[in-house]
């Protein structure tokens, strides 16, 4: 039985969706700070190939969820030592972390290569699997990270636009000086931000390893860091937006794999393309325009206010 | 202190080389190195050279094996490559395709130490070439497939449309065509060898899309089997044949490399000075075996799969005029065919696939 277009679709664009979604919701709470994180991607890679070890060394996939969330912090808490702390440039340190990433992923998964994981379970309730199509399909049989993503991000938008400590991390991301004289510690809410950020981003990689893959292979990532970054710009900054963001473009991802499925006459070389090419018209598109609503002390290092 | 650290790193580096000399006298008589492109437990095409060593290794006394893993194919190669000849390598395998040219360069440094890469190409005193024929094998494969479908659609993922891979699509088609007229193989094109994600999206796209049957031609296929396992439908593993291990309810077979016997007369020939680097090119019943079936092959099938290896081994090929492509044309005259070694050219998938190349 064939699945119709749009069912099938729905449904990869949620499946690819999620971890886009973790991930451009950790990177926006950084940015909010006031800092940008390229090594987003190697936060990912750290966090799949964490999740996934530790997982097969113990057998509990929600260990391997823990253990990657917590490596995501961390990492981004060494992150955080190079650029609060040391001051380094933001930029520059931001790649060293993806290739630290690259690296340390693939250490710490090496000894796991092949190892088969039971990965986090799934559950379809009754009622929603006698919908018709949905059977046949992978509609609404998803594990709680799924389940959960949308009152995830509606929880970080709140975190960030209805708590006092968001409004503190917003005010340190659009001027640190003006924040420190408010009273507030902008190292430490940039600290807090990073933390928690990557705690996101490795949750976005486990996701990857334990739920849709369940295996761990060196840069399986394959540039998903990168496009959460572009949803990042794509959602003006905003959480709720970035639901949106990461549906497309896992939706364009299902698309081209539907279409060929279907035997569509486009080359599949062009389909390949797709997402990337979603991505620079969405940079084009939202390029130049002055309501960009990006942080106004994005990028810029805070050498305190004397 | 400059003086004083030199002298240290030179007592040093002189008890080191004290402490390897023994181990020098009575180290193994052969040295193999390995090089591969990934892991060499990825269930897949590493693992299978990774295995057949191991065997040697165990077969042969006085075999002693060095392997390098998730080595690029750039430049590093090379470095890897003299790293392992420095140990007393004398026989090299360099088993990744994009290896060639810096393979090459290596063997010419060293005319004293045996090639043998997995690839096509020229040969030399010092440097064979070789691979697994598989082309033809996924025939009996599509004949298993064919026999078990029941909606008559059989999904295939591909990392990228060469020849080579071409080859097992269209085969797999004519192998499946053969026991079943309305059977279709729709081809799903990753753009990659080891994207595992979009492997899982593809995989999940073509179940959508009503195929039962799943094959692949990726590094690994354990994202794939594991995703169409957990959706009840039906696998055909490639590259180790171990992979069955990741579908204990939908495996019905595959296709393995099997290099250990050429590994065991190559590692024969060089210890007793009688290497000379040849192409050897061997299918099904040589470098490439089939895996054992799953539980869910009834007898009557396994035995026709079975039959059609026989018949494949005795020089049965698909590749023979007339075949038509899927879009209408005489992709192959009557008469003419398609030998093992012109396989990298193929540049069409056969009628029934549905799929476009570029």
């Amino acid at each position: 039985m064939t699945t119709p277009l749009v069912l099938g679709v729905l449904a990869g664009a949620v499946l690819s969706g999620t971890s886009l979604l973790y991930a451009t919701l950790g990177e926006t709470i950084v940015e909010r700070s006031g800092i940008v994180n390229l090594g987003l991607e190697g936060l990912l890679l750290i966090g799949a190939s964490v999740g996934f070890s530790v997982t097969a060394a113990t057998g509990n996939a929600w260990l391997g969820l823990a253990a990657a969330a917590l490596a995501g912090g961390l990492a981004n808490a060494l992150f955080g030592w190079l650029v609060v702390t040391r001051m380094a440039n933001q930029l520059a340190s931001g790649l060293a972390m993806m290739f630290f990433g690259f690296g340390v992923s693939a250490l710490v998964g090496a000894p796991y290569i092949g190892s088969v994981i039971v990965g986090l379970p799934k559950w379809r309730p009754a009622w929603l699997a006698s919908l018709p199509w949905v059977e046949s399909t992978t509609l609404f049989n998803y594990d709680l990270l799924t389940w959960v993503a949308i009152p995830a991000a509606t929880f970080v938008w709140w975190a960030l636009f209805r708590t006092r400590w968001g409004l503190g991390v917003r005010a340190v991301g659009e001027s640190p000086a003006a924040a420190f004289a408010a009273g507030r510690n902008p190292a430490a809410l940039q600290y807090q931000a990073l933390c928690s950020g990557g705690v996101l981003a490795g949750v976005a990689g486990a996701h990857l390893s334990l739920s849709l893959t369940l295996t761990w292979a060196e840069y399986m990532t394959a540039g998903r860091g990168f496009i959460a970054i572009a949803l990042v710009i794509f959602s003006k900054w905003h959480p709720l937006r970035a639901i949106v963001g990461a549906l497309l473009f896992g939706g364009t991802e299902a698309l081209q794999l539907q279409l060929q499925a279907r035997g569509s006459e486009i080359s599949p070389f062009l389909l390949e393309m797709a997402p990337y090419l979603l991505t620079l018209v969405v940079l084009l598109a939202w390029g130049g325009s002055r309501r960009l609503a990006a942080p106004a002390s994005l990028g810029r290092t805070f050498y305190g206010s004397d | 202190m400059k003086k004083k650290l030199g002298f240290i790193i030179g007592f040093c580096a002189l008890a080191l080389g004290l402490a390897v000399q023994p181990a020098f006298a009575q180290s193994p008589h052969l040295t193999i190195g390995a090089v591969y492109v990934g892991s060499a437990n990825d269930y897949g095409y590493n693992r299978s050279f990774h295995d057949a060593l191991a065997q040697v290794a165990r077969d042969l006394p006085g075999v002693k094996v060095i392997e390098a893993e998730n080595v690029p194919e750039s430049a590093d190669v090379e470095r890897v490559m003299e790293g392992m000849i420095q140990q007393g390598a004398k026989l090299i395998f360099p088993t990744s395709f994009g290896y060639k040219d810096f393979a090459r360069k290596v063997a010419k440094r060293h005319r004293d130490v045996a090639f043998e890469f997995a690839g096509d190409g020229d040969t030399e005193k010092n440097f064979g070439v070789f691979f697994g024929s598989t082309q033809v094998a996924w025939y009996a494969m599509g004949v298993g497939a064919g026999k078990m479908t029941k909606s008559g659609k059989l999904g295939f993922v591909l990392g990228m449309p060469i020849g080579y891979a071409l080859g097992n699509v269209n085969a797999f088609q004519m192998g499946a065509k053969s026991v079943n007229a309305k059977v279709r193989t729709v081809v799903v094109v990753t753009g990659g060898w080891s994207d595992k994600a979009r492997e899982a999206g593809a995989a999940n796209a073509l179940l959508d899309q009503g195929c039962d049957v799943v094959g692949m031609h990726v590094d690994s296929p354990a994202t794939i089997i594991q995703t169409v396992e957990a959706r009840g439908a039906m696998s055909i593993g490639f590259q180790s044949i171990e992979a069955r291990a990741l579908a204990p309810k939908g495996w019905i077979t595959g296709l393995g490399f099997t290099w250990a016997p050429f590994f065991m007369d190559v590692a024969k020939s060089v210890m007793a000075g009688k290497f000379r680097g040849e192409a050897v090119y061997q299918g099904l019943g040589g470098m490439v075996a089939i895996a054992p079936f799953g539980s869910a092959v009834p007898p009557d099938i396994q035995k026709l799969v079975n039959e059609t290896a026989t018949k494949i081994k005795k020089g049965f090929t698909p590749f023979i005029g007339p075949l038509m492509d899927n879009a209408g044309n005489m992709a192959l005259p009557p008469g003419a065919s398609i030998g093992n070694d012109q396989m990298g050219n193929l540049n069409w998938y056969v009628e029934g696939v549905i799929g476009k190349v570029r």
